[in-house]
């Protein structure tokens, strides 16, 4: 019962504008955030942010799937920091369909059942309350 | 991991939520306060550790809302608060937020390009 975020958005501009827009780094430093990531199969990079309590900052990533102009993803981990467990491991996937002289962007976020791990075998083990169980349930099955 | 704007505090709640959960014998000593409250003594019975070491644990929980604790004498008493648990829930709905507003990023991007609008 694991959900995945799943976002479309329809761009006037063609695939290869937007590919462009994706896999350069300096324009994902522009709109999503800065970046040493390179379009190359296997390539370990980060995206950094202003960290936070419980958070470095700093999402680290892989090209898992790259086929110009059409599909890029990437592995998206996080956590603590050095030494902390990690408490994001999920993967980014960016899908490119050509809609008319524009282009469908299909953006898909997925593999939160870590955060779901996490939280199901630590009430699972800990056997909580049927109350509890009753309460978080449906939340557990949304995730 | 990014966060779409959403109150800080519930933010930093969150995260605090996940890494006190993060650790094994934190997740123990949750299990412990399962059916009833109890004296810090008591919590530390089952664990080859020491008090200051199962203290600094009960801050972690308790900074993260998972616990609170009353005084009785020279003790302090915990009780397990599941609230929090109950917020990680919007987790996700926080990341659907954070990919929008980028997705708006994006846009706004392009169309400066085309504009020849220098970034």
């Amino acid at each position: 019962m694991k959900r995945d975020l799943r976002l479309e958005r329809v761009f006037p501009q063609a695939p290869e504008r937007v590919w462009r827009a994706l896999t350069d780094r300096r324009a994902l430093g522009q709109w999503l955030m800065e970046t040493d990531f390179e379009p190359v199969l296997g390539h370990r990079f980060t995206f950094r942010a202003k960290p936070r309590p419980g958070w470095d900052g700093v999402t680290y990533c892989e090209v898992i799937e790259l086929e110009p102009p059409r599909r890029v993803a990437y592995t998206w981990r996080g956590g603590a920091g050095e030494g902390q467990p990690l408490t994001l491991d999920t993967i980014v996937r960016f899908t490119l369909v050509p809609e008319g002289s524009g282009t469908r962007l299909i953006l898909e976020h997925t593999g939160f059942s870590g955060l779901k791990s996490v939280l199901v075998s630590f009430m699972l083990k800990s056997g909580w309350s049927r109350m509890l169980a009753r309460r978080l349930g449906p939340v557990i099955d949304a995730l | 991991m990014p966060r779409a704007s959403s109150a800080p505090g519930k933010r930093a709640d969150r995260d605090a939520v996940f890494r006190a959960l993060g650790d094994p014998t934190r997740r123990a000593i949750l299990d412990r306060l399962r059916h009833r409250e109890r004296r810090v003594t008591e919590l530390c019975a089952p664990f080859a550790m020491s008090q200051p070491a199962i203290s600094q644990h009960l801050k972690v929980l308790t900074d993260a809302g998972l616990v609170s604790a009353t005084r009785a004498g020279r003790e302090r008493i915990y009780r397990l608060r599941p609230t929090p648990l109950r917020d990680a829930h919007d987790w996700l709905g926080h990341f659907a937020e954070f990919w929008s507003a980028r997705l708006d990023g994006l846009a706004a991007y392009l169309d400066d390009e085309d504009a020849g609008v220098k970034r």
